[in-house]
């Protein structure tokens, strides 16, 4: 059976990702690093989603994200869900937030539209604080279980151990991120795209371009809300500061610096950016100065981001023997 | 009763005009350079924290209401023309990446600069009294700031709508060729049109400061209401900003009496109301 050139671009795009996943707690000096870095790579990998494919700047991240871990969290110490249901309801609740903050948004174009996704991100903010008898205030949700994989009833796995939790986040990641390939090439994904590029055309051509970009943030709603509520796993905790502005930013940076428009940029913008929080936070508590000074370097000169950049620095170090356009001309004549 | 309902106005009015001072400053900006500043926030809050650092070297509130806002324009100026002047050809979605930047950093290095809790600032000498009008009380401080607030915006009225600088300024939003074609040196204005609205912010933090103080995430908070504003008001517009600002300010203080916890959430809510029934805003048309 012959492979036409995009499933085989496909394959090698999810065979990096799954080598960095099985590399990562090798490398990493702790699983549970490797798995926060996982949990921001879905999150970055959702925002990608919006601003990469669909030309979208959503300021309203962190208020998916947070949504996520707080209904996760509550639904777990209150009636005692199980895991997956608890995941499923953080992915509802993510993917509702979505709904209901891009519907709204998305009634504006432009800069108005990104002023509303960050206004409803400080409203989101605030009902989390007013209603601290739920979500705990600036104390945060405190004793989030980590209940164990179980089926019917079955308990199957316990994931107390960093190293098995780690594993099983990373199941769940290459499973959305292959999903998030198929979507995208998709002719969903196709649709996104040229939204992204002309917006006008996409509706003159007949396409409800309004309903395409609320199911776009129904979709990156659903996987940041995933993402939010493993982040209560991991911490069996959930902060304020998950539904704070700042991290609808640090998303958005992680997306920006990984490379906007690759799904590996965005693993590659959440490592780095959570490996230098990492190391830098206990040295110097000021580091988040250098995402400021980052995000402009990377706006200015390097619009691909880290990807982009590593892509260039290839093809600059290896000169393929065959230059990229015969390629194409043979995918169209296959077509 | 009724002069708890006129002191939550008069409180609202004050809200209102700083409001107003912040939005109208990024609303120039908009107008005249086409750029979207997302570090407006971060700029009102070096005039808090500029403010704090006069009145506790000098004791002298007056003095900080001239030197901080100069300060921050100073510092805007700079920026415009080491970054800024060349991002203006950018699509918006750059501006804002690289404004948020800077609010980023301009957050940090306060933090580095003054700490990570918070400064309070003494009410000015002088204005610490209260105002009788027969049973009615009122800090002096607060009508000071009322009144300051309009003058200010008398005075930018003036000088946007009757002086050369003024014209050039609308000319230049309508038209920014044409206006470079006719011998003006649009650099040098674009320039001083960007400091003269980041410094229109400062002097909302100034203001602000001896009532709210100087805290590191106030510039967030700050720009997600002035955000509010100009959805509501309009980008461009002086008028939209005056009764945006005043808008929210009102909404925020009269649900103070009646909500206190959820005043800050009704602003969010007349926003949300707002692009329901009016997606293009109270003064937009589509």
């Amino acid at each position: 059976m012959s492979t036409t050139p995009t499933s085989s671009i496909w394959r090698g795009t999810t065979l990096l990702a799954v080598a960095a996943v099985v590399l990562m707690p090798v490398i990493l000096p702790s699983p549970t690093l490797a798995t926060e870095i996982l949990i921001f790579a879905l999150a970055a990998l959702a925002s990608n989603l919006l601003l990469g494919y669909t030309g979208l700047l959503s300021f309203g991240q962190g208020v998916f994200f947070g949504a996520g871990s707080y209904c996760s969290a509550l639904v777990m110490i209150h009636w005692h869900f199980g895991l997956f249901p608890a995941l499923l309801v953080g992915i509802l609740a993510g993917a509702l937030t979505a709904f209901v903050i891009g519907a709204l948004a998305i009634r504006r174009t432009g800069i108005y539209f990104v002023m509303l996704t960050l206004s409803f991100s400080q409203m989101a903010y605030f009902v989390a604080y007013t209603m601290s008898s739920v979500t705990g205030g600036d104390n945060g949700l405190l004793n989030v279980p980590r209940p164990p994989v179980s089926v019917l009833g079955f308990e199957l796995l316990s994931l107390a151990s960093p190293l098995v939790f780690y594993g099983f986040v990373a199941l769940l990641f290459l499973a959305v991120f292959v999903a998030a390939r198929r979507v995208i090439h998709s002719p969903f994904g196709s649709t996104l795209v040229a939204i992204r590029e002309n917006e006008n055309r996409a509706s003159a051509v007949g396409y409800d371009t309004r309903q395409f970009k609320v199911l776009a943030f129904v979709l990156s709603g659903a996987i940041t809300g995933l993402a939010g509520a493993l982040y209560a796993l991991l911490l069996n905790f959930v902060p304020l500061s998950n539904i704070e502005l700042a991290t609808s930013e640090h998303i958005l940076i992680m997306t920006i610096i990984g490379g906007t428009g690759s799904l590996l940029g965005s693993l590659l913008g959440a490592g780095s950016i959570v490996l230098l929080g990492d190391v830098l936070s206990a040295l110097w508590p000021r580091w988040p100065m250098l995402l400021g000074l980052a995000l402009i370097a990377v706006v200015m000169f390097l619009r691909g981001g880290l990807w982009g950049g590593l892509l260039d620095l290839k093809n600059r170090l290896i000169r393929s023997p065959e230059p990229p356009q015969p390629d194409t001309r043979q995918k169209d004549a296959a077509q | 009763m009724l002069n708890v309902y006129l002191f939550q106005v008069l409180n609202g009015l004050g809200l209102g005009m700083i409001y107003f001072l912040i939005s109208v400053g990024l609303t120039i900006i908009f107008g005249l350079l086409n750029f979207v500043n997302f570090a407006h926030g971060a700029f009102f809050l070096l005039g808090s924290y500029l403010c704090y650092t006069v009145v506790t070297l000098t004791g002298n509130f007056w003095l900080s209401l001239f030197v901080a806002p100069l300060g921050v324009a100073l510092l805007a100026w700079i920026t415009e023309q080491v970054l800024i002047k060349r991002a203006y050809h950018l699509p918006h979605t750059f501006q804002i990446l690289i404004t948020l930047g800077m609010a980023l950093i301009i957050r940090e290095a306060s933090i580095m600069i003054w700490g990570p809790i918070g400064k309070s600032v003494p009410t000015p000498a002088g204005l610490d009294g209260v105002f009788r009008l027969g049973s009615f009380a009122y800090p002096e401080y607060r009508l000071f700031m009322i009144v300051f607030a309009a003058v200010i915006g008398l005075l930018l009225w003036f000088l946007l709508e009757r002086t050369r600088f003024g014209a050039l300024v609308r000319a230049g939003s309508e038209d920014t060729e044409t206006v470079s074609l006719l011998g003006t040196n649009i650099f040098k204005l674009f320039s001083l049109t960007f400091a003269l609205g980041v410094g229109l912010a400062g002097v909302a933090g100034v203001l602000s400061a001896p009532i709210r103080g100087a805290h590191p995430f106030l510039g967030e908070e700050v720009l997600g209401i002035a955000f509010v504003v100009v959805v509501i008001g309009g980008m461009g517009s002086f008028t939209g900003a005056l009764v945006g600002g005043l808008l929210v300010g009102l909404v925020q203080s009269l649900m103070t009496t009646i909500w206190p916890q959820g005043a800050s959430l009704m602003i969010y809510g007349a926003m949300a109301a707002v692009i329901m029934l009016r997606p293009y805003g109270l003064f937009g048309r589509s």
